[in-house]
């Protein structure tokens, strides 16, 4: 399916350093015409350098940035044809509205009507409509910001760029924000990158998620992917909480369907998937989502998937409960939704944990 | 694919290839542009200086060196100067300190008069005042007359009681900015345990003040020693370094010995500048953060309160009367000698002549001093090529160097080509431009810290190239540092004397060149009406400069350096 589609921006073997630092350290990676990419990672991990490269502003030391065919790598951004939102939205204060809209179009020399009905059009489609004589310092945080989105797509541009466009809003309208964005951009079909620092934020509104750190690619995969197949620790620790518990590959079924692991606390067997590369006696590291755990009271003897444990405590959070259970020299998190409807345990209760077979593997 | 890629970048051709190379280097290239300027305009001169000063006949010499250190009259000049120096500066911390600390801890009432009357001398150029005491303490002095007294106004008191008045403002800005962050409550500490308001300021104020007030005084120093005009007008026989070097050329043609004088004239300036940046740098406490909070008033001790008034009082009363003998002086004959209303002073012809070839100098020098100010603040904030940080230090030394030294320069440099500008009005105003470009380089980058650089990156992103830009978004939102820099050399230029008086030519005056002639003469109702009028002007400049301050928030410390 992926190789059907055609790939509006490539990015190849790009290098970049600042200094004796090296921040870029070969990206290669590919967005395809309509998707919606984020560039997500701890803070320093380059994806606003990777960005600025995409958009001209920082220069790259070597690799390649190919737009629809063509290596943009060396040209200025105002002759690329990508378009940038920018953190601080970078509005020009002494301009309306409706002239920071009609920038790019004005030095394009369109004609003045056609600006106009251009600039109307972009009104509406952030649903700004009337505000265009207005001046930026009248106008709220929400709205400038969607001046500017509106101001980069005016142009039509072949990728939109958005440098964490959403950090300056406060929290409730950053989710409303967030949908807009996402809205527009899948009415009209543009090539999007977004730069987030904010996991939830990437896992809500890409098609794909490009885990950068420390300059190189984690990961590139759908949130699904990123989520539930997590490629190494750092992506899994990344994203949500995570029980990580060591153990060893004791053996694979004949059939290649399951695969026996024993760890400190008890032995499991897991699903072993297609595409599953881990050989017998592999030391592997299990991704173990709270969620994905459950709780019984104890029961004597060993059923399979199980660990014995005693709660230690818990938090009630309304939708969920959080408990963290001591199972002999650990601790584990477990996240019992819907609490409203199952057993309620207590500081001290025994009870038993069960292993889901669909847990992720990790080859050490 | 890899013939898309090829013709993609063929098809655009050569026009293409220029507009992407100017989208990059085109801001190198203004700066090489304005580096050149500098260069000419600034180092050049005084490098000039110093090659004269060493060059004799046959080469390079100590000669004149020797010649300055063993001529008794060259010798006392040096030796007045540095005490004119210091007597000034221990004299201006002292009411500097009595003023400040009146107007941030003294009752409401008192603050804001206070305060006026210390900054009024920033209205009026500094010469003002020997003109003034010449009118109250001169031979035919009111004063002198009313009480038939014998004062020899033509001395070292004059002198320094003029360079004081002059010089206040500075003082007392830095040192009230000084008090104004020190936080109140290390105050209010020390007096919760029983400390007397006495001690007090000799324990927490003081020492926590220490270092922004040495930083004054020796801003105060430099200033004092450069100039030149009220120890020309009140010196009289005592020999003072800034008009010795005025008379080296126009008395004595000897360019090497103004050379001499003027290598001698930086030297202190130097010395206090790396101090100031090396070993003060960072010195100081800043014992508050954000906003200073307003001092509460509290009723301050008598016996710290009255001494206090009467200095500020004194002094302030001075000022004062200063600017009323101004006044009067330029509608009466001769002011407490004959009393008669005349209108000739104001409407003297050459006073306006003079007045006029001012303004035009300066309206030239403010145009030229704005852009060259605004580009350069703008080339030394956004380009990235290495020796910005000397190239703005460049940009400020036109400020701190004496006048009297630059306008040496200037006629050793510019009398002979590649560039001969000697006997134009040209030389003046680049002179004026150069010296006084620091404010508007200044003020640009202080608004360009309030920019952020994305906004630029935004048109550029949406279309724009470098000259679009600059023309488009960076220059509209500049403009008010255009215009500050603009009105702030304007109204330098219509005050200054030090520098210009070395460049004009007989039948060309400017109005504070005339000034200097007709005081020295003795014609006070000329100098006194031309100089009410350069006050006017330049109180109609600040009065501008206020309105902009205050629409855009843009802060332009004053300085002095007429």
């Amino acid at each position: 399916m992926e190789h059907q589609k055609t790939p509006m921006l490539e990015l190849r073997d790009i290098h970049k350093s600042f200094g004796d630092v090296e921040v870029l350290k070969g990206i290669s990676a590919e967005i395809d015409k309509g998707e919606l990419l984020t560039f997500v990672g701890p803070s320093g991990c380059g994806k606003t350098t990777l960005l600025r490269i995409v958009g001209g502003f920082t220069p790259l030391n070597s690799g390649q940035v190919i737009l629809d065919g063509e290596d943009i790598g060396a040209l200025p951004p105002n002759m690329r044809n990508t378009k940038m939102v920018f953190q601080s939205y970078a509005l020009f204060p002494h301009m309306t509205v409706a002239k920071n809209i009609g920038f790019g179009l004005k030095l394009k020399k369109w004609p003045r009507n056609k600006i106009d009905s251009r600039v109307e059009e972009l009104l509406s489609l952030v649903h700004m409509e009337g505000l265009g004589d207005r001046t930026i310092d009248r106008i709220s945080g929400g709205q400038q910001q969607r001046v500017a989105l509106a101001r980069a797509l005016a142009l039509e541009p072949k990728v939109l760029l958005l440098d964490e466009p959403l950090s300056n809003l406060d929290a409730n309208l950053r989710v409303v924000m967030r949908e807009e964005i996402r809205n527009i951009q899948e009415r009209i079909g543009i090539t999007t990158i977004f730069v987030t620092h904010d996991q939830y934020e990437a896992m809500s509104i890409s098609d794909r998620l490009l885990v950068l750190n420390d300059g190189v690619i984690q990961q590139i995969g759908s949130p699904v992917e990123i989520y539930e197949q997590p490629a190494n620790e750092f992506i899994a620790g990344f994203v949500g909480y995570v029980n990580f518990l060591e153990g060893k590959i004791e053996s694979i079924d004949k059939e290649m369907k399951i695969k026996y692991v024993s760890t400190a606390y008890g032995n499991l067997e897991l699903n072993h998937n297609q595409g599953d590369d881990e050989q017998k006696y592999d030391e592997i590291l299990l991704v173990i989502r709270p969620e994905t755990l459950s709780l019984s009271a104890d029961q004597a003897g060993k059923q399979a998937n199980t660990f014995h444990g005693v709660i230690e405590s818990f938090m009630y959070a309304g939708s969920l409960v959080k408990y963290t259970v001591k199972v002999e020299d650990r601790e584990m998190i477990v996240d019992q939704y819907n609490p409203k409807d199952a057993t309620k345990f207590q500081r001290g209760d025994k009870i038993t944990i069960t292993v889901p077979r669909t847990t992720h593997a990790l080859k050490k | 694919m890899a013939e898309a890629v090829i013709s993609g970048a063929t098809g655009k051709g050569l026009w293409y290839k220029v507009r992407s190379f100017l989208g990059i280097h085109l801001i190198n290239i203004f700066a090489g542009a304005l580096f050149t300027l500098l260069a000419i305009f600034l180092l050049y001169p005084i490098f000039s200086i110093l090659i004269m000063s060493l060059r004799g006949d046959e080469g390079f010499t100590l000669e004149f060196y020797k010649e300055f250190f063993s001529y008794n009259f060259y010798y006392w000049s040096l030796f007045n100067t540095l005490i004119l120096g210091t007597v000034t500066m221990v004299i201006l911390v002292v009411v500097g300190f009595c003023f400040a600390y009146l107007t941030t801890r003294g009752p409401f009432w008192i603050r804001k008069p206070l305060k006026i009357v210390a900054l009024l001398p920033l209205a009026a150029p500094p010469y003002i005042f020997a003109i003034s005491l010449i009118t109250l303490l001169g031979r035919n002095g009111f004063i002198n007359n009313l009480l038939n007294l014998n004062f020899n106004i033509y001395s070292w008191t004059g002198v320094i009681a003029a360079q004081c008045l002059a010089f206040l403002p500075l003082s007392f800005m830095m040192i009230e900015n000084v008090l104004n962050s020190l936080n109140p409550s290390l105050e209010e500490t020390a007096s919760d345990m029983g400390a007397s308001e006495f001690r007090i300021i000799r324990s927490i104020t003081i020492p926590l003040s220490a270092p922004g007030l040495l930083k004054a005084a020796l801003l105060v120093f430099v200033m004092t020693i450069a100039e030149f005009g009220n120890p020309a007008i009140l010196g009289g026989r005592t020999p003072f370094l800034a008009p010795d070097t005025y008379l080296a050329i126009t008395g004595e043609g000897d360019f090497n010995m103004a050379s001499v004088l003027s290598v001698i004239l930086i030297a202190p300036c130097v010395l206090i500048f790396i101090l100031h940046n090396y070993v003060l740098k960072g010195k100081g406490y800043t014992t508050i953060v954000g906003k200073p909070t307003a001092v509460e008033y509290k009723e301050i001790a008598p016996g710290i309160k009255i001494p206090f008034m009467v200095v500020a009082f004194t002094v302030g009363l001075l000022v004062l009367s200063s600017f009323g003998v101004i006044l009067l002086g330029s509608f009466v004959k001769i002011v407490g000698v004959d009393n008669t209303f005349v209108i000739d002073h104001v409407l003297n012809t050459q006073s306006n002549i003079a007045i006029w070839n001012s303004i035009k100098v300066s309206l030239c020098a403010g145009l030229f001093g704005a852009i060259v100010g605004t580009l350069l603040a703008y080339v030394i904030m956004r380009g990235k090529f290495p020796g910005r940080q000397f190239m703005e230090m460049i940009a400020l030394s036109g400020f701190a160097l004496p006048g009297t030294v630059i306008g040496v320069g200037y006629i050793i440099a510019f009398n002979r080509p590649p560039f001969l500008l000697t006997g134009t009005i040209w030389i003046i105003i680049l002179n004026c431009v150069f010296r006084f470009v620091a404010v508007g380089v200044e003020a640009g980058i202080s608004k360009l810290h309030q920019i952020s650089i994305e906004i630029e990156e935004a048109s550029a992103d949406l279309g724009a190239d470098f000259l679009t830009i600059f023309f488009r978004i960076v220059l509209p939102i500049m403009f008010s540092a255009f215009v500050v820099g603009f009105i702030y050399t304007f109204m330098t230029t219509m005050m200054s004397l030090s520098s210009v008086i070395f460049l004009v030519t007989p039948g060309f005056d400017l109005a504070s060149v005339y000034i200097y002639l007709t005081a020295q003469l003795g014609e006070l109702g000329l100098a006194s009406a031309t100089t009410m009028k350069v006050i006017a002007i330049v109180a109609v400049s600040i009065g501008i400069l206020k309105v902009i301050a205050k629409k855009t928030g843009l802060d332009v410390s004053k300085k002095q350096g007429a």
